[in-house]
């Protein structure tokens, strides 16, 4: 019953996404009242067909009914009840239907907020929006469908991946992950809405700008989970190998930043119009070449999933989509006209195209490395890698230079820039510039990219307090008030500009955090007995003895290894190995010690509880904490810059003007 | 007409970008292409390089003791290597079609590479099964390493010059022995 | 703007010399061509190359960061050839001769592995001289009428959609477009305007 069940929605969901999409062309090109009527229920529709569909697999999967077929493919009757809700996600076809979900529910949100805005945008953006959920649904209708029914249902299922299964992260990173990514089919359809249309005004930035910027949010969280994942779970210590699924997710957020940034330029001058949407529309293509990554089989990657027909189907979508952006670009870029000019010499302007040009130079660099071994297999017939090394190599110079950019664009004022100006704008942070590398010299760093990372790192920490401050300061003058009382005003009439620059600190936390934790890091590989020590810096660990540990779905063995740091015991990690009925070699899960300044971390390569023996990898990473830390300082940041929109918080022109030119080094 | 433009639309040249349509097909075009000419290629067989080459050379002690069996000493006949190991499924397929046809091809020196294992599983296996031919320890894997070994079984069809003439990836049946000895013989990639 | 494109490629230069260069292994590794190594500079050697080197049964971790026991052999393997004076050249080589280019994570420059080494040094400076191109086209395109000081511009840029924050200014803007365009109010007639 389910199964039929399942299949009738999927197949709505379907006839709902292609009809809303052919009635908001229509209504775009021809609008009436009905048709934009029409269009809303229509996409609404879209969503609750995905909603209920969701709902009903979730059922599916915690009654265990093994006749529908992707329960089949992944319940377990064996694996706890988390695990269970968790597979939803965690397979192919339940992937691919979890994203219908997640773009229900985006599109459902955005056509509602907007429902009596932008009349002659809106209809063409639902279109575009339910064009791509019309896919997504012909995906669950045909090539990938989760709810096929199963002839002789078995008693039990294999369950999801044993490596799935070994944190609870699986449960988060996910949906993150798919709020982001999929997320960015809102702004693609506003683009391509301003395309359609011919213009982009004033008014419709903004839309655009805060869609681009909630999946934005969550696409930042998600990288770094499953960074995060990858450094808990996999065990080499790491936290990213430029696996082709890793660069898949970094792809678009690198545009998708990118965009924000020159959404801005458009907001405050009017130019960049057509590179703002170029930017949007490819953030969105690159999802869709992602999920061609991930899904295809095609290629060499941790997330690989077997080849089948859906590998050809999202790369005809993805050809369709492609030749559709650059067939929209080409006929009407050139309506989307600049209303201003850039500033020549050094300013604001300036940085801000260098900015964009190392964000794209960035893509192209990683999308590049991630293709090339397929441009070689098709070109000299040979097999070949493109590991960490290159991309290491290739993204160190640009992170460092995106570190400094984002330390003088800030400094600089709108404006040209006399020398004074300059001189006043980049001088004082060479203070903490200097102090922050000379300590870094100190306490050990030999490495001169990461020197340089320091380097930078002050500086831009130095221009982005005192710009976040700037306003207060003002405040502070002009209106007499208390730090804290000019503070709390400065937050709340400029919480966008408030929030982009706490984005800022935690991005250049996270870039001298990841320079610092790769490269100043100790390793060491040790056989030990039982009851025998070894040592790693200043920490001390003792091997104590091995148990073993039952549960329904593994067998574990853990190692105690007794720690002490400085001579000072302070407590016990457990790596362990875990043996997994469905695999035959088992899998280990590394003990990790987090401090502020450091980690500790224990990852078992071979374990013998007869022999008494464990063969040991010791690492201690500094700073990698840091790396979590500066991600939700970000996340955080970009919720502060979208809230005045939600808030709906409008400072009325007369009053604004006051404030600008209460502060004409600009606020933003 | 649905895009008529608005009364201060700025002047067109055109309606065609002709740099951005260039761009766009600059970057299009050899994505797809790369993509759809490697659809259906499978990235985890990997094709050995030393397939027509040299044989690498090794002298590695059997199961149970007794002399080093070296390929130099064997130069002149061929020689089939194949590595295994007891907790490989798919080599307990393989080894009676294998055990079988060395002794059906005499003039054929058939050898067991043991791969990741330990000697006591190894001799408890071979008393248990049977073996017509030496089965050979390599410890650290050197050899499995010389030999570009991904996992198990694989095994090597070397020709009586000491050239690899075939690498076959996966468990052997009779027919595909016999089909490459044969291609072994004739000599010759 | 050509000095702009020249800090460039001074930039990019040591992302380049450090590309690898040999062409495809021919025969034998040969004599050692370095000399042998101990101690603690044979450890930081050994993961070094372990790190250049791709564990075969892994899924795109490095020879040093594999668990898995063919990495570790390998890895022996890496670190008894240093010890024997054979240098990096040599040892990738001798892995590539069984394992195929497939092994090596730094992609060697042969073939057309070129492409991966100068194609982001080729887009770093033509995305300069677009940057270049689209300021000096800014400069010389004086788009709308607005203030030639944008400093002073208050954030609520004017357009087409909407008037100038500035009083003085915006009753000029209005009355000129309402001459002009026959615009009621200064800004364009809501178009199609659709009832919710």
């Amino acid at each position: 019953m389910i199964p039929m069940l399942g299949r009738a929605l999927v197949l709505l969901a379907l006839l709902a996404a292609s009809g809303g999409a052919l009635v908001g062309f229509a209504t775009g090109a021809r609008p009436t009242a009905l048709g934009w009527l029409w269009a809303r229920r229509l996409a609404y529709a879209f969503a609750a067909f995905m909603a209920l569909a969701n709902l009903l697999m979730e059922y599916a999967l915690l009654s265990h009914d093994f006749s529908v077929s992707y329960v089949a493919h992944v319940g377990s009757r064996s694996v706890p009840t988390w695990v269970s809700m968790v597979s939803l996600w965690s397979s192919l076809e339940g992937s691919i239907l979890f994203w219908g979900l997640v773009m229900g529910v985006y599109v459902a949100v955005a056509t509602r907020q907007n429902r009596d805005k932008h009349p002659e945008y809106m209809p063409y953006a639902v279109g575009v929006w339910l064009a791509c959920g019309a896919f997504f649904s012909f995906l669950l209708a045909g090539p990938a469908q989760p709810f096929a029914t199963v002839p002789g249902p078995p008693l039990d299922g294999p369950g999801p991946n044993a490596l799935l299964q070994n944190h609870f992260l699986m449960v988060i990173h996910p949906p993150f992950l798919y709020s982001g990514y999929v997320g960015m089919t809102i702004p693609f359809g506003l683009a391509c809405a301003a395309l359609l249309v011919g213009r982009l005004g004033h008014d419709f930035i903004r839309p655009l700008r805060n869609f681009l910027l909630l999946p934005w949010i969550f696409l930042t969280v998600a990288i770094v989970l499953g960074g995060w994942w990858a450094y808990e779970v996999l065990g080499w210590g790491g936290y990213w190998a430029w696996d082709p699924v890793e660069n898949a997710s970094f792809l678009p957020w690198l545009t998708a930043t990118a965009a924000l940034h020159s959404a801005l330029l458009v907001e405050r001058k009017g130019v960049l119009k057509a590179w703002t949407v170029t930017l949007v529309i490819g953030t969105y293509l690159l999802t869709i070449l992602g999920t061609f990554m991930t899904r295809s089989g095609v290629f060499n990657s941790v997330h690989s999933f077997t080849q089948s027909a859906i590998g050809p189907t999202i790369l005809v979508f993805l050809a369709a989509a492609l030749i559709f952006a650059v067939v929209l670009l080409t006929l009407r870029v050139n309506a989307l006209a600049p209303e201003g000019r850039l500033e020549t010499g050094p300013s604001r302007d300036v940085v801000f195209l260098v900015q964009n040009l190392l964000f794209v130079l960035f893509t192209f660099t990683v999308l590049l490395g991630t293709v090339f071994p397929l441009v070689v297999e098709a070109a000299r017939g040979v097999q070949m890698s493109v590991g960490r090394p290159y991309f290491d190599r290739m993204s160190v110079p640009i992170g460092v230079c995106l570190l400094f950019v984002m330390g003088v664009g800030p400094a600089l004022p709108w404006g040209r820039a006399t020398g004074r100006q300059l001189r006043s704008a980049l001088l004082p942070p060479l203070f903490t510039a200097a102090a922050l590398a000379v300590l870094g010299f100190v306490l050990g760093v030999r490495n001169p990219w990461t020197l340089l990372a320091l380097f930078f790192g002050g500086f831009t920490a130095q221009v982005t307090v005192s710009e976040l401050l700037l306003p207060v300061r003002q405040r502070m003058r002009s209106h007499g008030e208390s730090f804290l009382e000019a503070f709390g005003q400065a937050r709340q009439r400029g919480q966008r500009r408030f929030g982009a620059y706490i984005v800022h600190a935690g991005a250049l936390l996270a870039i001298v955090a990841i320079a610092v934790s790769s490269t100043m890091g100790t390793s060491k590989e040790i056989q030990l007995r039982q009851g025998e020590s070894t040592t790693l810096g200043a920490y001390s660990l003792t091997f104590v003895n091995a148990e073993r540990v039952s549960e329904p779905h593994r067998e574990s063995v853990l190692a105690r290894m007794d720690v002490s740091k400085n001579g000072r015991p302070i407590g016990s990690l457990y790596p362990r190995m875990n043996q997994y009925e469905s695999q035959r070699e088992p899998i280990g899960t590394p003990a990790v010690r987090t401090s502020l300044t450091e980690d500790l971390y224990l990852s078992i390569h071979n374990i013998d509880p007869g022999n008494r023996t464990v063969g040991l990898l010791v690492l201690v990473n500094p700073m990698v904490g840091w790396i979590w830390i500066a991600t939700a300082i970000m996340a955080l940041g970009g919720l502060l810059a979208l809230m005045p929109a939600w808030r709906g918080a409008r400072v009325p022109v007369t009053e604004r003007a006051r404030v600008a030119t209460a502060s004409p080094e600009g606020s933003s | 007409m649905a895009t008529a433009p608005l009364p201060d639309a700025p002047a067109r040249a055109s309606r065609v970008n002709p740099w951005v349509l260039g761009a766009g097909l600059a970057v299009v075009v050899p994505l797809l292409a790369v993509l759809v000419l490697n659809l259906g290629r499978d990235p985890h067989s990997i094709r050995s390089p030393l397939v027509g080459r040299a044989a690498p050379a090794f002298s590695l002690a059997p199961v149970g003791g007794g002399a080093p069996v070296s390929l130099a000493s064997l130069r002149g006949r061929p020689v089939v290597i194949n590595f295994w190991a007891t907790w490989c499924v798919p080599c307990f397929e393989e080894h009676a079609a294998l055990t079988a046809s060395a002794r059906t091809f005499g003039d054929v020196q058939f050898l067991g590479v043991v791969y990741e294992d330990d000697e006591a599983r190894t001799k408890a296996f071979l008393a248990d099964r049977g073996s017509s031919y030496p089965a050979l320890l390599d410890p650290d894997g050197r050899t499995a390493i010389a030999y570009g070994v991904f996992g198990v079984p694989e095994t090597f069809f070397i020709d009586g010059a000491g050239r690899i003439a075939e690498k076959f990836v996966g468990p052997l049946n009779r027919a595909t022995i016999a089909s490459l000895i044969a291609k072994a013989k004739g000599g010759g990639p | 703007m050509s000095r702009l494109a020249l800090a460039l490629l001074l930039a990019a230069a040591p992302s380049l010399a450090a590309a690898p260069t040999s062409p495809a292994p021919a025969g034998g590794i040969d004599a050692p061509r370095g000399g042998p190594l101990s101690g603690a500079e044979l450890d930081a050697r050994t993961n070094e190359i372990g790190g250049l080197l791709r564990c075969p049964v892994c899924q795109g971790l490095s020879v040093a960061d594999s668990p898995s026991s063919m990495a570790r052999n390998m890895k022996a393997e890496v670190r008894d050839k240093l010890a024997a004076g054979y240098d990096r050249e040599q040892i990738l080589t001798y892995f590539e001769r069984s394992y195929g280019e497939f092994v090596r994570l730094d992609p060697p420059m042969r073939g057309v592995n070129w492409l991966v080494w100068f194609g982001p040094v080729a887009v770093l400076v033509a995305g300069g001289g677009v940057v270049a191109w689209a300021i000096k086209r800014s400069a010389r395109n004086s788009g709308a009428a607005q203030a030639t000081d944008p400093g002073s511009v208050p954030s609520d840029l004017p357009s087409r959609d909407t008037l100038p924050a500035d009083a003085r200014l915006a009753e000029a803007v209005r009355r000129t477009r309402e001459l002009a365009y026959d615009w009621p109010g200064g800004v364009p007639p809501k178009p199609r305007p659709l009832p919710s």
